[in-house]
C-alpha cells in the first residue's frame, strides 16, 4: 500500500525566541499607546514630532547600513573577539533574520579548523573585517 | 498534493512547560502567557509565537497562568507561595498576594476585578484586585490540594478540582453546590463560557459535563494517559495531549479521532485552543510550546500555503526540515 506523498505546510519564518539580555516588553511594542501618557518636557507638538521623525529616519539610516555592512562581509575572512579573549577568524556565510547567529565556513578555532559552525552573536563582542 | 502540519516551536523555556493560556481577542490580536517550572512565565504573540516578554520575580516554579480578557493584565501561581498580578503591557509586577502554600491556579473574572487562587493549602481565595491590601475571601472544602480553579457562569459561580473531585460553588453565598468524585486523579479542567461544558480529563478520558449541573455528557478515551483536553470554541473538534507525548485530535460529535501528532521529546502538560480557533497550543515537560494549525495548510500567522510551483519563485517561505515534521 502507497502512503500519499505529503509536503509539509510551509512557514514564513519560525517563531521569535527571547532576545537574551532583557526581559522584553518592548516600549515601542505594538501595544505601547495602551500605558498612560506621562507627559515629560512640554514642547511644542510640531517640534517634538519632528524629533522624533528624525530620530526614526537616523535609526532606519544606521540600520540599514549594517545590513549592508553584513552583506559586504558575505565571502569574507572576519575575525572575531569572543569572551575570555579568544579570538577566531572565519568566512562568514550569512546571519539570521535576528541576527542571533552569523553562519560561517572554515573556523579557525585554537583546537583545530571546524569546516561550517554557528556563531552565537551573544558570544560576540566585536568582529572586524576588511571588504 | 495533500499538506502535512508544520508545528511551530516556541523556545525560551528552560524547564517542563506546565500551564498555558489564551487571552481573548483584542484589537492587538491575542496572546499567550505560559507557566514554566524555571519561574520564568513568558508572554507571547498568540497568532505567531513571538515572545513579547518574560514576567520576572517569581522565585519558585510557576504552576499556573493566565491572562485577562483583553490581555492587560497577567496572573501567576507559583510554588514560592504567592500568585502574582502583571501589567501585561509593560511586564511590570503589580501585586504579589502571599498564600501559606504552593498556588497552583489562578483565573480573572470578566471585569479583571477579582482573581481567584488556589493550591495546595485546599483553600480558594477571592481576591479584590481593587483593595489589595483587604484580606481575599476564603472557601474551604476540599480535602486535597487544589489544582484548578474556575470562574464560570458569569462568575456567579466557581469551579475547581483537586486530587479525586471537581466541585461547584456559588460566589454570593460561597457554599458548594455540588460535586463529582472521580477515582483517578482529575489532571485538567476547561470551561467554555459558550454551552457552558466543562472539559474535564482523569486517567485516558476526556469527559464533557454541564458547567451548571455538573451532569456528565459525554466521555472519550484516548490511547494513553491524557494530561490535558480543549475543546474548539465552534465546539468541532477537541485535542488532546498527555504521556505518551503526541496531540491527538478527536471530531467532537463522532468521536472519531481524526489526527495524531508526534513532535514533542516529553510528556504534554497543557493543551488549549485559541481563541479564534485557528491553532492550538502545547506546553510540555521538554520545555517548549508548540503551536499546531486546527485546519492543515491554511494560511494563518506564520503558516503560508505555498503551491509548489511558486515556491520556486517566492523565497518568502521556508520549507522545515524533516525532524520537525513526524506526522
Amino acid at each position: 500500500m502507497q502512503t500519499p506523498v505529503t509536503i509539509p505546510v510551509p512557514v514564513l519564518r519560525l517563531p521569535r525566541g527571547p532576545d537574551g539580555f532583557s526581559r522584553g516588553f518592548a516600549p515601542d511594542g505594538r501595544r505601547a499607546p495602551l500605558r498612560p501618557e506621562v507627559p515629560e518636557i512640554q514642547k511644542c507638538p510640531i517640534a517634538q514630532e519632528s524629533l522624533e521623525f528624525q530620530e526614526q529616519r537616523a535609526r532606519a539610516a544606521l540600520r540599514e547600513r549594517y545590513l549592508r555592512s553584513l552583506l559586504a562581509m558575505v565571502g569574507h575572512q572576519v575575525s572575531f573577539t569572543l569572551h575570555e579573549g579568544v579570538r577566531v577568524a572565519a568566512h562568514f556565510g550569512a546571519t539570521d533574520l535576528d541576527v542571533a547567529n552569523f553562519y560561517v565556513s572554515q573556523l579557525q578555532t585554537p583546537i583545530g579548523v571546524q569546516a561550517e559552525a554557528l556563531l552565537r552573536c551573544s558570544d560576540i563582542i566585536s568582529y572586524t573585517f576588511k571588504p | 498534493m495533500a499538506m502535512r502540519q508544520t508545528p511551530l516551536t516556541c523556545s525560551g523555556h528552560t524547564r517542563p512547560v506546565v500551564d498555558l493560556a489564551f487571552s481573548g481577542i483584542t484589537p492587538y490580536g491575542y496572546f499567550l502567557i505560559s507557566a514554566c517550572k524555571d519561574g520564568k512565565p513568558m508572554l507571547r504573540q498568540g497568532d505567531t509565537g513571538d515572545w513579547i516578554g518574560t514576567f520576572l520575580g517569581h522565585k519558585g516554579a510557576v504552576w499556573g497562568a493566565t491572562l485577562n480578557k483583553d490581555a492587560t493584565k497577567a496572573a501567576t501561581a507559583a510554588a514560592d507561595f504567592t500568585a502574582k498580578v502583571w501589567d501585561a503591557v509593560s511586564g511590570d509586577e503589580l501585586m504579589t498576594l502571599a498564600h501559606k502554600h504552593i498556588v497552583k491556579t489562578v483565573d480573572f473574572t470578566q471585569d479583571s476585578n477579582y482573581l481567584l487562587t488556589g493550591g495546595q493549602d485546599k483553600l480558594l481565595r477571592i481576591y479584590d484586585l481593587n483593595k489589595p491590601e483587604a484580606e481575599p475571601k476564603e472557601i474551604s472544602g476540599h480535602t486535597s490540594g487544589i489544582k484548578k480553579a474556575l470562574w464560570c457562569s458569569e462568575d456567579k459561580q466557581i469551579l475547581s478540582a483537586d486530587d479525586k473531585t471537581v466541585r461547584l460553588w456559588d460566589h454570593a453565598t460561597m457554599t458548594e453546590v455540588k460535586s463529582l468524585n472521580f477515582n483517578m486523579s482529575v489532571s485538567s479542567m476547561e470551561y467554555i463560557p459558550e454551552g457552558e461544558i466543562l472539559v474535564i480529563t482523569y486517567g485516558r478520558s476526556i469527559a464533557f459535563h454541564s458547567a451548571v449541573s455538573l451532569d456528565p455528557i459525554k466521555s472519550f478515551e484516548a490511547p494513553a494517559t491524557i494530561n490535558s483536553a480543549s475543546l474548539h470554541p465552534e465546539k468541532e473538534f477537541l485535542v488532546a495531549g498527555g504521556e505518551d507525548f503526541k496531540l491527538y485530535k478527536y471530531d467532537y460529535n463522532s468521536g472519531e479521532e481524526l489526527e495524531s501528532y508526534k513532535g514533542h521529546f516529553g510528556p504534554i502538560h497543557c493543551v488549549r485552543f485559541s481563541p479564534d480557533g485557528e491553532l492550538y497550543a502545547s506546553g510540555s515537560e521538554d520545555g517548549t510550546l508548540r503551536l499546531w494549525q486546527t485546519v492543515v495548510g491554511k494560511t494563518y500567522g506564520l503558516w503560508k500555503c505555498v503551491l509548489p510551483e511558486i515556491a520556486s519563485e517566492n523565497s518568502d517561505c521556508i520549507y522545515p526540515s524533516a525532524p520537525d515534521v513526524k506526522a
